[in-house]
């Protein structure tokens, strides 16, 4: 059986701060025990294949890098309905990705049902590289506090 | 009075780009048929210099969310072969196994959400559930089937965590390869019910047809049409060419029109892809394959780019009869836990397997320690730019009468039946909060 609560990382781990979302979740997959109901996934640039990751659940946590126009570093809480997308797809490959497209695609067809948190993390370098940002990799406990909070 | 026909498509944001596609005529005069490719450097290569032996595949993984199981499976072909690790034969089934799977998803999902929007003549998945609401269901259905399967094999849907140089780090169980030959084996219906669907609306495929050179893997002991052994075949070539000389198959240059490399070996430019491998191995499908190119009317020689998307099709159903023979022969040897080991030389050396987009190569050079000196990556999209644009030339004046819309709709649908990979680098939100 699935664990009802699903806790998502995104982000390209090759490109500096785009992949915050993984490293907080694999920060947060040590703490698993602690949560019996909730799976830790680092879901990568997997882009439509979180269509697959979300069915069934009674809630959904996204930890993504997100440009929202905030002070870098910022975390933001936010729901699908208070955000809206900038990104503009060209709809002739699999490869490009935007969670909030996704989200409402999963929504008209049906795969889903439960609720939906997005955390936005802002970039303050996206850069080819392996390692955070300094800014970034210093708040990293912070952000992985805020994630427990919304566990609880 | 003069008549213009001017398509720009452009969709480069601020870090990733999409190509765009440019056209100008005008009096019916085409002053401009363009493919550009504004790709960000490949600076990958870079990236795992100075790493481990036994890092790069899971570095690799990350260049691509859809094609992540082949960057890895590609690397650590390469790697064993430049610092000499052997591979059991139980390992390199499972391997298979795991490579099935990414293609199958991969297939899938081009097919479901790309190409058959298009056959429909609408914009995307979302308004075909009106249309056609037990197809998507359909589609969802074998997208979960193929999910799975990596998940048990690769240990994660995307970026797999299982390979390792030398072997795997974990394998699935006995009872785990019966459960997932069963779902294979259940999934047959649903793939049929998707031919039917290609089918019903196989008209609006456009009549389109290039001759041009297809290449991809070719395996002639035993003879197989491979996704993972092999060396490089081409229509052009009677021979085969070892996949550690791929940079004369490959022949990179630089285009002015494109940031990225293009390729070409005989001709101007080659294809490759799901139409190339059949083109090349055709004949050596499976069965139930074998029937749906029938019913499809896909026939080796086909040079009508459109087709690739059936090509997909018709491999979907190898890809799941592949599997099952596949899985009966890890059973009927019975499953043994193996470790990877084996101490790295010094070499250098290139691994190669076709990812749902084509042949994909990869080359790496260690020192004694293992440790990485250099890489050099060549992707399947790449290898395609040239031969989009040739097609673009060819098909632009037998379109440009029907106006700017129908010429638009027409491009972007062969770039999509080629869906390529150019935006692989970032993916993060780009958000404007309700006020």
């Amino acid at each position: 059986m699935r664990r009802p609560i699903a806790v998502i990382g995104l982000g390209n781990t090759l490109m500096s701060d785009d992949g915050i979302g993984v490293h907080v979740v694999q920060r947060l997959s040590g703490l698993g025990d602690k949560y019996p109901s909730v799976e830790f996934i680092d879901a990568g640039t997997g882009g439509v294949s979180v269509l697959y990751i979300i069915e069934g659940r009674q809630k959904v946590i996204f930890i993504d890098c997100a440009r929202m126009g905030e002070q870098p570093g910022l975390i933001k809480r936010f729901t699908l309905d208070q955000a809206g997308s900038n990104k503009i797809l060209t709809g002739r490959t699999l490869h490009e990705a935007d969670l909030l497209k996704v989200l409402d695609m999963a929504k008209k067809l049906c795969q889903l049902q439960g609720e939906v948190v997005i955390f936005g993390i802002e970039p303050d370098r996206i850069s080819a590289g392996m390692e955070l940002s300094k800014l970034l990799a210093e708040r990293i406990d912070h952000y992985v506090s805020v994630i427990c909070d919304e566990l609880q | 009075m003069s008549k213009a026909v001017n398509v720009n498509v452009h969709h480069v944001t601020r870090i990733e780009g999409h190509g765009n596609i440019v056209v100008n005529a005008k009096n019916g005069r085409i002053e401009k048929v363009q493919w550009q490719v504004p790709e960000a450097p490949r600076f990958f290569e870079a990236m795992v210099r100075g790493r481990s032996y036994d890092d790069i595949q899971i570095i690799v993984s990350r260049i691509c969310g859809i094609c992540s199981i082949s960057h890895s499976l590609a690397a650590t072909k390469a790697v064993e072969a430049a610092v000499g690790l052997d591979v059991s034969e139980q390992s390199d089934k499972i391997r298979l196994l795991m490579h099935y799977s990414e293609q199958l998803q991969s297939h899938v999902l081009h097919i479901g959400y790309l190409a058959v929007p298009d056959f429909f003549g609408v914009p995307s998945v979302v308004p075909l559930v009106a249309k056609a609401g037990d197809v998507v269901k359909t589609v969802i259905r074998l997208h979960r089937l193929a999910n799975e399967w990596s998940d048990l094999i690769a240990g994660r849907t995307t970026h797999p965590v299982t390979l390792k140089p030398g072997g795997l780090t974990r394998i699935p169980s006995e009872e785990q390869l019966r459960d997932l030959q069963q779902k294979l084996k259940s999934c047959v219906p649903d793939l049929k019910v998707v031919v039917e669907t290609v089918l019903s609306v196989a008209e609006h495929i456009p009549n389109f047809d290039r001759p041009t050179e297809y290449v991809s893997l070719k395996q002639n002991k035993p003879p197989a049409y491979t996704f993972y052994h092999g060396e490089i075949g081409s229509t052009d070539y009677s021979g085969t060419i070892p996949i550690n000389k791929w940079k004369t198959v490959a022949n990179e240059y630089v285009s002015d029109q494109s940031t990225a490399k293009w390729a070409k070996w005989h001709r101007d430019s080659y294809a490759v892809g799901a139409l190339a491998r059949f083109n090349n191995n055709g004949e050596l499908l499976s069965p139930l394959a074998k029937d749906i190119a029938k019913k499809v009317g896909l026939k080796k020689g086909c040079s009508n780019p459109f087709m690739n998307t059936v090509a997909q099709l018709v491999e979907c159903a190898h890809i799941v009869e592949g599997s099952i023979v596949l899985i009966d022969e890890l059973l009927s040897r019975g499953l043994k836990q193996e470790k990877p080991s084996g101490t790295p030389r010094a070499g250098k050396a290139s691994g190669c397997v076709e990812a749902p987009r084509g042949i994909l190569f990869h080359e790496y050079e260690f020192d004694r320690k293992g440790r990485c000196m250099a890489a050099d990556i060549c992707i399947p999209t790449n290898q395609n730019h040239a031969n989009i644009q040739k097609d673009f030339e060819k098909l632009v004046p037998q379109i440009i009468h029907e106006g700017e819309d129908a010429v638009r709709r027409k491009l972007e649908m062969l770039v999509r039946a080629y869906d390529p990979c150019v935006s692989c680098s970032t993916h993060l939100l780009d958000v404007t909060f309700v006020k």
